[in-house]
């Protein structure tokens, strides 16, 4: 099965094709540890935040904070977009937040360590918007020392 | 989201995406990717199948120690398309009847919401700041009266649509996720009222209700539904 565009129910599959995507000159690429010895940070573009936190706005480029014990219990979903699954999630937040997954990782040395902050955005952020959040995103997992950024989209 | 793939590599910081649409990762040539097939909202694929999702993380993970990107690795597991459950009917007798209110409907699922809460342990519902009968009360002021502001509205309508599919869940006979879905939209109150807001809120000179009116409120695979 090879499920691209082309092979989408019509409707969906235009609603996906209308979407701009940025384009960028060059793609960085960096160098690192082996796994191992990683500390992995989750970044979420579902619109996820804790209940209480902002909701998510439409044109919103900023992310919310997603402690590592926050409870699965605790975290809501705010995305603005209608056109994905939101059953998934309902009934399981690792299919959209593995959040669980990481920790078994961490757990068994697949990987180092767990970040202890992840973090969420609304993917359906204008890629200026986002931007300066991202560069100030980036320090804040360097000072946590997350060294790897598993990036998750919905 | 490959946006940020460059954003975050190009401060320091090594980053791998799941892609869900290939050509938009195509375009956008992010350091590293890994395509999945499975629906978009579910980057993991299945449900509380944890060995499932175990094994895409990993896949991902994997590619960190790769620098010959831009990359776009093919996840090779696929989901099966879900069972077909045509013919389903709602357990419940849910029906509107003449005279129903939305208010009613919501009351009527309460039952099965408080159900699904105690199978799962957690709700999403909880956006708004609302409960539902609150919600319910400013989608039928919106009908009826003036239109609230739009961010408020959304909020609680995303709300509903949660707790509406949350309490299905936990109907006798559940169905699958797709009939729960059809259902809300084939035999709710709370979705013709939406499809009746619709051209409301598109007709707003407010910016963010035509937003809401024509983005985010209706999914695109039910559109068809509006005159």
């Amino acid at each position: 099965m090879v499920k691209r565009l082309s092979d989408m129910p019509e409707v969906e599959a235009k609603h996906l094709a209308r979407i701009e995507c940025p384009t960028y000159d060059d793609t960085p690429l960096l160098a690192g540890k082996p796994l191992g010895q990683r500390r992995v940070a989750l970044i979420s573009t579902a619109g996820l935040h804790r209940r209480g936190d902002r909701p998510f706005q439409p044109g919103d480029g900023s992310y919310r904070v997603i402690p590592a014990e926050t409870p699965a219990g605790d975290l809501v979903m705010s995305h603005i977009s209608v056109n994905f699954d939101r059953t998934g999630f309902q009934q399981d937040l690792n299919v959209a937040f593995p959040i669980d997954r990481l920790r078994e990782l961490a757990a068994d040395g697949v990987v180092g360590s767990m970040a202890s902050v992840h973090y969420a955005f609304m993917g359906a952020f204008p890629p200026e918007a986002a931007a300066p959040h991202a560069k100030h995103l980036a320090g804040l997992l360097k000072s946590d020392k997350v060294d790897a950024a598993l990036l998750v989209p919905v | 989201m490959g946006a940020l793939g460059h954003f975050l590599e190009r401060e320091g910081i090594p980053t791998v995406g799941i892609s869900l649409v290939r050509e938009h990762t195509e375009t956008v040539r992010p350091p590293r990717a890994l395509w999945v097939t499975f629906e978009l909202g579910r980057p993991f694929g299945i449900p509380d199948d944890a060995a499932f999702q175990r094994r895409v993380m990993q896949g991902a993970l994997d590619l960190f120690e790769r620098t010959d990107g831009p990359l776009i690795a093919d996840y090779p597991e696929h989901v099966a398309e879900e069972a077909d459950f045509t013919g389903w009917a709602c357990p419940i007798n849910l029906a509107p009847g003449a005279g129903d209110t939305l208010a009613a409907e919501i009351d009527r699922l309460a039952a099965w919401y408080d159900r699904a809460i105690a199978a799962q342990g957690r709700t999403t519902v909880g956006v708004s700041g609302l409960d539902m009968p609150a919600a319910g009360k400013l989608v039928a002021a919106a009908l009826q009266d003036s239109l609230p502001p739009a961010q408020p509205l959304k909020q609680a309508i995303d709300d509903l649509k949660a707790y509406y599919l949350e309490a299905a869940s936990a109907f006798p006979d559940p169905g699958s996720s797709r009939t729960r879905k059809a259902w809300l939209w084939d035999e709710t109150i709370l979705a013709r009222s939406l499809i009746a807001l619709q051209p409301k809120l598109a007709a707003s000179a407010d910016a963010q209700h035509k937003i809401l009116g024509n983005l985010t409120m209706i999914p695109a695979t039910e559109r068809h539904r509006l005159g």
